[in-house]
């Protein structure tokens, strides 16, 4: 039972890891991008070949994953954002993320196949730890730390500050003097980057899977919804929600659902709270 | 010469080419090819309706084909139905289907709405699989053929072919009176519709109903065509596929989305090279045209057009009726 837990609490934490990059691009530029979960796919794949493709040490592949990461989102922002913001159609910005993402994980396709692949082990460890095997609780250790880390960053920095500044009121921080414009695309560096980081730490859990892209999207935002849009601590209520939910299910019905299990949680709470646990009513009405 | 009379022409020459389309295709698989085409628009005329007149961004349609492949594939292969009744039975399901995930769905706006659809293809895929007693699982099911005028390559051609006017014609008859209009405005502005009385979630639902409708018959004659269909047929892409087309080909016309459909179904197929980029392709070719032509490639050519040969403004002065308006203050004249 407690192997069932921590596993679903793994999967959880990894969604809530994408959900809380979800909620760093949101808080600048009021998109949910349709790539967030292949920022984290692209970590995985990177980071497994960065140490076994070129037999770098983890630590430079680590490094390698946030790279990859950080640039790809980038260049979200300044491919599929940056001119489509300046069109007042909101319909937009979802068509070219989806673009980007579909180009993305049909690249990566291409190049690396599409079966998943092992993720190398990062710290010398048996596999009869069980419960408490790395790939559990590297994930769960991450998006706790993604979260405190984040919180610091809003509060005590000055970038982070003007994050909050932009989220509040784009229009007004740009009266004060804030290039939005620049904001926008270190709050992607920085999200990408966190998402490189979720997805390599999550790699020996999800492998390096071409595919993962898409179910990551889907699964970091019902995490995201149910937690509440904006919230940090919602996004890891959701996501523990959302995990646990789903391995318990499995545990007792077998896996052949786990999808329609985690839509009939967010349809539950978008009926009974549609903001989410903890979101705030005026982000954006549902 | 009129506006409807060039309209009546080019429709003519439209169902001409279709009707004689068999005569000079060069072999079977080109008749293959068009009869897929005509597949997928008759989805995708519905689903036009939703994305490319309503604007709700339904990624999740190949859901629905599934739903009325599988449908058909059941009906008329396992139970023994007649085909035909088969077919009507996959159109209601489809149907039904639709009206399940819209009443929840179509509430939420757009992201939320793309996620929920999305969530819904992820979902038949994952019951597809889960049914083995019913679907076969993953090893799939035979798809049934129709009974004898149409078991050929040309006579289920004309079947589709048939099913496909029909559907672009309902769909026309929507898009050119006040619905059409209706669902326009609740693209480009719902508080607007909303305020000169456009029932914004009935007309949303019931396109999305007529929508659902048209992918379960599309999907009972795609299972036909393909003669065995497993849940690898309903990838996920195919629904981006259907998407694209729309986008592509213009939002707010249906001669784009029918062109972008053509082209799109019969590129791949006859250039080597894009097969193997395949979703790639489609991806990059969304990218390029949301940000380059976000009206359409079908809203481009009517600019080009309208460049080439400016339409004539007649310069019509209106004159002051000062007696009558002097009559209408009450001012002596």
């Amino acid at each position: 039972m407690f192997t069932v837990v921590v596993s679903g609490l793994a999967i959880g934490m990894l969604y809530a890891a994408v959900a809380l990059v979800y909620n760093v691009m949101f808080s600048t530029s009021k998109v949910l991008s349709v790539t967030t979960g292949h920022i984290a796919m692209l970590g995985g794949v990177f980071g497994a070949w960065f140490m076994t493709g070129l037999h770098l040490h983890w630590v430079i592949g680590l490094a390698g994953a946030i790279a990859v990461g950080a640039l790809f989102g980038g260049l979200t922002e300044l491919l599929a954002i940056r001119r489509v913001l300046n069109r007042s159609d909101e319909h937009l910005w979802l068509l070219s993320t989806l673009a980007l993402a579909t180009m993305v994980q049909q690249a990566v396709g291409l190049w690396w196949g599409t079966e998943p692949r092992p993720f190398p082990r990062l710290i010398d460890q048996t596999f009869s730890a069980g419960a408490l095997d790395q790939k559990f609780w590297l994930p769960i250790a991450l998006a706790a730390l993604m979260a405190i880390g984040l919180e610091v960053f809003y509060r005590r920095t000055l970038f982070g500050k003007l994050f909050l500044a932009m989220s509040e009121d784009a229009f007004a921080a740009r009266a004060r003097g804030v290039s939005t414009d620049r904001i926008r695309v270190l709050s992607y560096v920085l999200s990408g980057a966190l998402g490189g980081l979720a997805g390599f730490a999550a790699g020996q859990l999800t492998f390096a899977y071409f595919a993962l892209g898409l179910t990551l999207t889907l699964n970091g935002f019902i995490a995201l919804a149910v937690g509440g849009l904006g919230s940090n601590v919602g996004a890891l209520i959701g996501g523990a929600a959302l995990g646990l939910l789903n391995a318990f299910a499995s545990h007792w019905f077998g896996g052949s659902y786990q999808q329609t299990i985690a839509v009939g949680l967010l349809m539950v709470v978008l009926l009974l709270k549609p903001e989410g646990l903890l979101g705030s009513k005026n982000v954006r009405p549902v | 010469m009129t506006a409807n009379l060039r309209t009546g022409i080019a429709l003519a020459v439209a169902l001409l080419l279709v009707a004689t389309l068999p005569r000079w295709a060069g072999d079977q698989y080109q008749l293959h090819l068009a009869a897929l085409i005509c597949v997928y628009w008759i989805l995708i005329a519905g689903l036009n309706l939703v994305v490319g007149y309503t604007g709700q961004l339904s990624i999740g349609h190949v859901g629905l084909l599934a739903i009325g492949a599988y449908a058909f594939a059941i009906l008329a292969g396992k139970m023994g139905w007649h085909p035909a009744a088969a077919l009507i039975a996959a159109g209601a399901l489809g149907g039904l289907c639709g009206l399940a995930l819209g009443l929840p769905s179509l509430r939420l706006p757009g992201f939320y709405f793309a996620m929920a659809t999305m969530a819904f293809a992820l979902i038949v895929g994952e019951i597809v699989l889960a049914q083995v007693g019913l679907t076969g699982g993953g090893v799939g099911l035979p798809g049934p053929v129709f009974p004898a005028p149409f078991d050929t390559p040309h006579g289920f051609y004309y079947l589709v072919a048939a099913l496909a006017v029909l559907t672009t014609w309902l769909s026309w008859n929507v898009a050119r009176r006040l619905w059409g209009i209706g669902l326009m405005s609740i693209r480009d502005n719902p508080v607007a519709a909303q305020a000169v009385g456009v029932p914004l979630f009935r007309a949303k639902l019931t396109v999305f109903v007529f929508s659902g409708i048209t992918a379960g018959i599309a999907g009972a004659t795609f299972s036909s065509l393909q003669s065995y269909i497993t849940p690898d047929t309903f990838v996920f892409e195919l629904s981006l596929f259907f998407f694209v087309c729309i986008i592509i080909g213009g939002r707010g016309s249906i001669v784009g989305p029918f062109l972008g459909t053509v082209v799109l179904t019969a590129l791949p197929e006859l250039v080597a090279p894009l097969a193997k980029l395949g979703n790639f392709f489609y991806g990059l070719l969304l990218l390029v045209v949301v940000l380059a032509v976000p009206e359409g490639i079908g809203r481009m050519v009517e600019v080009v057009i309208e460049r080439v040969r400016p339409r004539v403004v007649s310069n019509e002065p209106i004159e002051p009726d000062l007696p009558r308006l002097a009559r209408a203050i009450g001012a002596p004249s």
